[in-house]
């Protein structure tokens, strides 16, 4: 019996373990780290806000920021691995408006947090999260038509 | 001393003298006028009054986008990889000529596109012989295609499309019913040591076992090899500016003997030499090449992104020739992407910024060396033709 109950904890060590090992980044951060001279690219593309919000459930991240880090923007990744896509104006740099297509993607990469950002705007953006404490760090990556761009972002939790 | 000068002086100015009326007949032979060096070089426009060439097939109130690469099998099979076709402003001016370039305002890559007829091919005459609109969806959530090939060796004849903003490299059979392979992961960067996902690709050339080299690219700024099967070797390449090191190797040719990889480190203006297995050879300053093609000649030609001239450099790195110059009107170029020439001679330059394909033909008697040469194909399995 008491090997039975052994060989089923370990039999069940797999699918629990994830699950204790994902964080929930919900919090409202702010910014904490400068960025590389050459950050973020051509257009502005992946500007760090000064406070994102972020809030988690089992199903689904979003994260209220600051498009070209001043435009109010909210993104929905959904954590089942599935495809979020979505239509919304978006503001170029330079004040332009127009219609763009949205896909965000994410997915588990043991305690970290992958989330793919694509828009037919051309731009995308990698943001590679993961939590130590109240430090939030987010390796990111961006690309838009020009040289591509890569940060490591801190941002601590507000009180 | 004077008689060892003298002498080398006087053929000099024999040689001028013999070259100076050749010069002027294909200037005077060329269509354009305005800016300064020789604009078509040893080639001219067949219809000046293009679009007669591969007209666009949008519907209307659009029209073809950037266009980021050609590439002729033959005279009459010529693939055009177009990023999308634009929406025209509400009214156009009635000599509207009918490619992008030609309102002056901003780069056919900057309005956003509509990802339709990315791949088509189309006859000498520009009449449109193939639609690959089965495949337009892989391009929605990039730019469209960046460039687009035959390898030289393949007698199966495979097209190969590099689409840098989703970082793959697709490989269809010839016929675009069948997607074979994809190298890299659709949507998915990796970073430099990944040899399974690539990094807005750039550009592809290969030796004649199948062996390939990738440009990869805007992002991981790096050289993959790939064996004939696509399974990754190695890679070299860092960002920076020293030898071997990087900033948008964007284009890529492979030829000479031994056979050695030439790679057009655009962001640092300088084309850099390598062995096939990455080890640094030589450097080339002074040119930022969009792409670069080996000819058939086994010369390298690069069409440089600054000065919208196209160079043809022997092996070593001399300049051997030149031309072109920027610009919106026939025959002149804004940001050539990719270069392709037939087995009839004729040239095709494929510009994103323009937003335009444009077919130079030789002129009669021009200058053999100073004609682009397309490799020869090799024949197609079961057929006899080019």
């Amino acid at each position: 019996m008491t090997v039975r109950l052994v060989l089923l904890l370990i039999a069940a060590l797999p699918a629990v373990l994830p699950a204790q090992a994902r964080p929930n980044f919900s919090g409202t951060w702010k910014h904490a780290s400068s960025v590389p001279a050459n950050y973020p690219g051509s257009n502005g593309w992946g500007i760090p806000s000064p406070t994102i919000v972020i809030t988690q459930s089992a199903s689904e991240l979003a994260i209220e920021s600051g498009q070209f880090g001043k435009q109010p923007m909210k993104v929905v990744f959904r954590l089942d691995g599935k495809d979020n896509i979505w239509e919304a104006p978006s503001a170029s740099q330079s004040g332009n408006t127009a219609i763009v297509k949205w896909r965000t993607k994410a997915s588990w990469d043991g305690s970290r947090l992958v989330l793919y950002t694509w828009n037919t705007a051309l731009n995308q953006m990698r943001d590679i999260m993961s939590l130590s404490g109240n430090t939030l760090t987010i390796v990111r990556a961006t690309e838009q038509p020009g040289p591509s761009t890569n940060a490591t972002l801190t941002y601590t939790k507000a009180p | 001393m004077r008689r060892t000068f003298v002498l080398p002086a006087s053929v000099a100015v024999l040689l001028a003298l013999l070259a100076v009326p050749a010069s002027l007949q294909e200037r005077s032979a060329s269509s354009s006028k305005g800016g300064v060096g020789d604009i078509v070089g040893p080639y001219e426009v067949p219809d000046p009054k293009w679009p007669a060439w591969a007209h666009p097939y949008p519907k209307p109130g659009y029209i073809w986008g950037s266009q980021g690469g050609v590439f002729a099998e033959s005279p009459n099979r010529i693939y055009l990889a177009n990023r999308g076709e634009l929406k025209l402003p509400d009214t156009v001016p009635p000599n509207f000529p009918g490619n992008w370039g030609f309102f002056n305002q901003q780069a056919a890559t900057v309005p956003i596109a509509n990802m339709v007829n990315c791949i088509v091919i189309v006859d000498g005459e520009g009449r449109l012989i193939e639609a690959w609109n089965q495949w337009d969806h892989l391009f929605e959530w990039g730019r469209g295609p960046h460039q687009i090939y035959i390898s030289p060796y393949d007698p199966e004849r495979h097209v190969w499309v590099v689409d840098d903003m989703r970082h793959v490299i697709f490989k269809f059979t010839h016929d675009g019913k069948r997607l074979v392979q994809t190298i890299g992961i659709l949507d998915e960067f990796g970073d430099n040591d990944d040899l399974t996902r690539l990094r807005r690709p750039t550009m592809i050339d290969w030796l004649p076992d199948g062996t390939f080299f990738v440009a990869d690219g805007y992002g991981n700024t790096r050289v993959v090899k790939y064996d004939k099967d696509g399974k990754p070797l190695l890679k070299w390449g860092t960002r920076g500016t020293g030898p071997g090191q990087f900033n948008t190797p964007h284009g890529i040719a492979v030829g000479g003997s031994p056979p050695r990889v030439f790679v057009s480190d655009r962001g640092n203006r300088r084309i850099q030499v390598f062995d096939v297995n990455g080890r640094f050879l030589d450097e080339w300053p002074g040119i930022a090449p969009h792409s670069m093609m080996m000819s058939a000649d086994e010369h390298v030609w690069a069409v440089d992104s600054i000065t919208d001239r196209i160079v043809k450099f022997d092996l070593t790195g001399n300049v051997e020739f030149s031309f072109g110059q920027f610009g919106t009107r026939p025959g002149y170029t804004w940001a050539m992407h990719q270069i392709s020439a037939d087995q009839a001679g004729n040239l095709f330059i494929a510009e994103v910024f323009g937003g335009r394909t444009q077919k130079y033909r030789p002129k009669p008697g021009a200058n053999p060396a100073h004609l682009v040469r397309g490799r020869s194909l090799m024949p197609m399995a079961g057929s006899t033709g080019n």
